[in-house]
């Protein structure tokens, strides 16, 4: 079912509020990984705020779909979400990254209401999704588990493990994400490991493995979509992204990947957002 | 580097023959009796044999030459020895003792007896005459691994050379009396009679009841059927069992030809 | 890779398949336990378990790291997973996912980790896992129980579903020499079992040195030495109370693992006596911080001096005592 232009606008509305609270935060954390927050945040908003089935009084309710953040790294954008689902206060963004702070750079699940597994290590979270994915299957739940995965993360063998064993156990009800923002830490991903062919490989290891644009509602859902129809193979989306999307001095920049927001460069963030946001709102009006 | 000739000698010198004690004492042959019983043979290298004290029928066995045996049997050839124990001739050594015709008649009767016992391919009808069969080979077995490692027979030399202080057992279920044990060090062996009661022993082969044990000594049955129907436990880790179950065949080998 | 036995093992797997029989028997009435292995149902013998309750049973292939991953995803849904694998692939290969996604997030993954210390010892030092208690005793919130045979492995896997929160269970190959023949009544976790009691020396041992132990006092004992033996089945939390009694009581402690020497249990102890400020004479029996050759499990033992001879000469030296006991080699005849 096709997302309606007023749908796709509140979701964009929501990504933009959201993507303001990231940058708020970096900056009153002082630093943080602010491109790869920036890149997934659009997926991730289409998923709490359109496809995802929550129950945004009670973080633990075992019906829930379960989200795995294998890029842990990114819980910078992630608790963005969780603050406005009403999971943690609003007010603790502020302690992002302090001494004392049940909120840090990789989010805590036996700390932070929400937060489906303790992610950083890279590598570990399509395994643990899998592990929810069966289970659900053994307990005969319907909740799907989604796996949000970064590029630079597919390096890990561990993450080949997971995916030839979802492919080899046809695990429909367990739907990966690579947020494809082409950018590591040391560098853009084909010049340190190359990653291409991407989607290929995806493909190899028994997935029904598409490309969208990680930053159009209206196709990330359709292959949402497509993946929870097909019954016959377990489904990876790799979401093409920029990183650091909206804030234009960060956005394709691999240095972004983690970089100190002071009080000038929040400003000037800030702006870019909303310059971003009113000519995705337009594009959306106009469409 | 012995052959296999002298390898057979040997044992039936020192694993088969002091058999006799066991034989004499459960059918009363030798009661009442006093001297000396020698056994003999010419061996390549000299004179070997053993021989048995008698003192009112009780029977001390000695692993040497006695200067003057009451009685004596003495194979002037090596291979008439083997042959006889092989049961493959019948026909008699040097006889000395004519003089003592009660020890020399008690003296062949247990022979006979022992051929009998040893021969046979199906187990004894009663109790007493299988429990009797049990201990017979399993006090053989033992002195007959422990012997081949004293010649430095390569396989059995090389594993108790590479052995640390372990026990080796053998037992049937409700009969200690046919028990037996084989002890290792280092190079040196000793077989014991009866149940080692110092500690667990290292490896233990327990039969369920005489005729289990039976069925594994005259080779009626095997190892695997067994264990599969609990009627042989081995108590150890099966590769030690392995070894031990090799190194009884390798001794029944010898001593059947 | 898989496992030949000989066909006279595969009679006598008793002690190996007493704690998968256990968990099927448990899992008959609790349905949140499921199992996982990668590609070694038959060598660590959850393959029993596999037949009763296929549909409860996973496995991942030759991917270590991802079995304890999916076993933290199930156990965060509600499930109680045993993840069943050879300690070496548990402690080291897996270490980081142990770690992470199990430990840190405290959740109920049940880990059967097999073919412990050198009881592989013809697989060579690839399948050896001789750092295992020392490495997995540090992980925090982690429960490390290593029991002495199939009986007290039952107790162990009875008390880790009972237990909430990651625990760690080390066992052997599974021909393992019998300890508790009739079973264990009362397996606490954290609590010492003593097997015997004495006051000349002490022996603290876990695994396959517990029956050395239990042999060893049984010889000293023909010999007027009264050794203690306690199971130290729990590594963490460790019986620290009794250790300190044993300490205080019999003024000579020798432990023996089949274990590096170096931060395992012998480790452990070390730390209870060193802060108990009270004096005792103490050794450490195991591997003495090397690579263990290839070999049979008992003549790996018995090199690296846990077996029972090792045990006893090792006390003999704690108590400054020499037998000799072996001028008669001759044959009983």
């Amino acid at each position: 079912m096709q997302l309606s232009r007023e749908k796709l606008i509140a979701l964009e509305n929501k990504a933009h509020e959201l993507r303001r609270s990231i940058v708020d935060t970096v900056y009153h954390a002082g630093s943080g990984h602010l491109g790869g927050a920036l890149s997934m945040i659009d997926a991730v908003t289409l998923l709490y705020y359109h496809r995802m089935n929550i129950d945004r009084a009670n973080p633990k309710w075992p019906e829930r779909d379960r989200f795995i953040m294998s890029k842990g790294h990114a819980g910078i954008g992630f608790v963005t979400v969780l603050a406005d689902l009403g999971y943690i206060d609003r007010e603790d963004l502020k302690t992002f990254n302090l001494t004392g702070s049940k909120l840090g750079i990789h989010l805590d699940a036996t700390r932070v209401p929400g937060v489906d597994a303790s992610t950083g290590s890279l590598g570990h979270g399509l395994s643990i999704a899998l592990g929810m994915a069966i289970a659900a299957r053994m307990t005969g739940k319907d909740y799907i588990t989604y796996c949000l995965l970064g590029d630079g993360e597919c390096n890990e063998g561990a993450v080949w493990e997971a995916a030839m064993a979802t492919g080899s156990r046809r695990q429909t009800n367990l739907i990966t994400l690579v947020d494809r923002n082409h950018a590591m830490l040391d560098g853009n991903t084909e010049d340190v490991m190359k990653l291409e062919p991407f989607q290929d490989k995806w493909t190899a290891f028994g997935f029904h493995a598409q490309t969208v644009n990680g930053h159009d509602f209206a196709a990330i859902d359709r292959a949402i979509g497509e993946a929870l129809a097909r019954k016959d193979k377990p489904s990876c989306i790799i979401l093409d992204t920029v990183k650091g999307a909206g804030v234009d001095f960060a956005a394709g920049d691999f240095r972004w990947h983690y970089g100190a927001i002071n009080e000038e460069l929040a400003a000037k963030a800030n702006e870019s957002l909303e310059k971003y946001h009113r000519e995705r709102v337009a594009a959306l009006e106009g469409a | 580097m012995m052959d296999d000739a002298m390898y057979a000698s040997q044992l039936f010198l020192y694993a088969v023959i002091p058999l006799m004690k066991e034989i004499g004492e459960q059918y009363g042959y030798f009661r009442g009796k006093s001297g000396v019983v020698q056994l003999s043979v010419n061996l390549p290298d000299g004179v070997e044999g053993l021989h048995f004290v008698l003192e009112d029928g009780a029977v001390t066995t000695v692993l040497s030459l006695h200067e003057r045996p009451d009685v004596s049997l003495h194979f002037a050839r090596q291979q008439h020895f083997n042959d006889f124990f092989l049961g493959k001739t019948k026909k008699m050594p040097k006889i000395q003792g004519f003089g003592k015709p009660g020890l020399l008649i008690a003296t062949f009767r247990t022979l006979l007896k022992m051929a009998s016992l040893l021969a046979a391919k199906t187990p004894p009808a009663d109790e007493p005459t299988k429990e009797l069969v049990v201990r017979l080979y399993l006090y053989l077995l033992s002195r007959g691994i422990s012997r081949l490692n004293r010649l430095g027979h390569p396989s059995v030399r090389e594993w108790a050379t590479k052995s640390p202080d372990r026990v080796y057992a053998w037992r049937v279920e409700g009969h200690p009396d046919t028990a037996a044990y084989l002890r290792v060090k280092a190079g040196k062996s000793k077989a014991a009679r009866g149940l080692y009661t110092r500690s667990q022993p290292f490896f233990t082969m327990r039969f369920a009841d005489l005729d289990s044990a039976l069925s594994i000594l005259l080779q009626t049955g095997d190892f695997l059927t067994l264990t599969a129907e609990k009627r042989l436990i081995l108590e150890g880790a099966p590769e030690f069992g392995a070894k031990i179950g090799d190194f009884m065949q390798l001794v029944g080998s010898y001593i059947q030809g | 890779m898989g496992i030949a036995y000989t066909s006279l093992d595969t009679t006598k797997l008793s002690t190996a398949e007493v704690y998968a029989h256990t968990l099927c028997e448990i899992a008959q009435e609790d349905p949140r336990i499921v199992t996982l292995t990668a590609d070694l149902a038959k060598s660590t013998k959850i393959g029993v378990f596999q037949e009763k309750f296929p549909e409860r049973f996973v496995n991942l292939g030759i991917a270590e790291q991802n079995m304890f991953g999916i076993a933290a995803g199930m156990a965060a849904c509600g499930l109680i997973p045993f993840t069943c694998t050879f300690a070496i692939f548990n402690s080291c290969r897996a270490l980081d996912q142990v770690h992470t996604d199990i430990c840190y997030q405290n959740l109920n993954v049940k880990m059967i980790a097999s073919h412990a210390g050198t009881s592989f010892g013809q697989a060579g030092s690839t399948h050896h896992a001789t750092e295992d208690i020392a490495i997995m005793r540090t992980m925090a919130n982690l429960v490390v129980l290593v029991p002495a045979d199939g009986q007290e492995a039952a107790a162990a896997v009875r008390a880790a579903i009972e237990h909430q929160g990651p625990v760690y269970i080390r066992i052997n190959r599974g021909f393992d020499q019998v300890v508790y023949p009739q079973g264990i009544e009362d397996f606490q976790i954290g609590k010492a079992n003593l097997l015997k009691d004495g006051s000349d020396l002490c022996f603290i041992v876990c695994g396959s040195a517990v029956f050395s132990a239990l042999q060893a006092a049984r010889e000293l004992e023909a010999e007027g030495i009264k050794a203690r033996v306690l199971d130290m089945h729990s590594i963490k939390p460790l019986d620290k109370e009794t250790i300190r009694k044993a300490v205080h009581d019999t003024r000579r402690i020798i432990t023996a693992e089949d274990h590096t020497v170096v931060g395992g249990l012998g480790g452990a102890v070390a730390e209870v006596i060193a802060e108990s400020g009270m004096g005792c004479a103490f050794r450490r029996l195991g591997i003495q911080d090397t690579f263990s050759p290839i070999g049979y499990h008992e003549d790996l033992m018995s090199i690296h001096g846990i077996d029972t001879n090792g045990l006893i000469t090792a006390a003999r030296e704690a108590l400054k005592m020499d037998f000799e006991e072996d001028d008669d080699w001759a044959d009983e005849v």
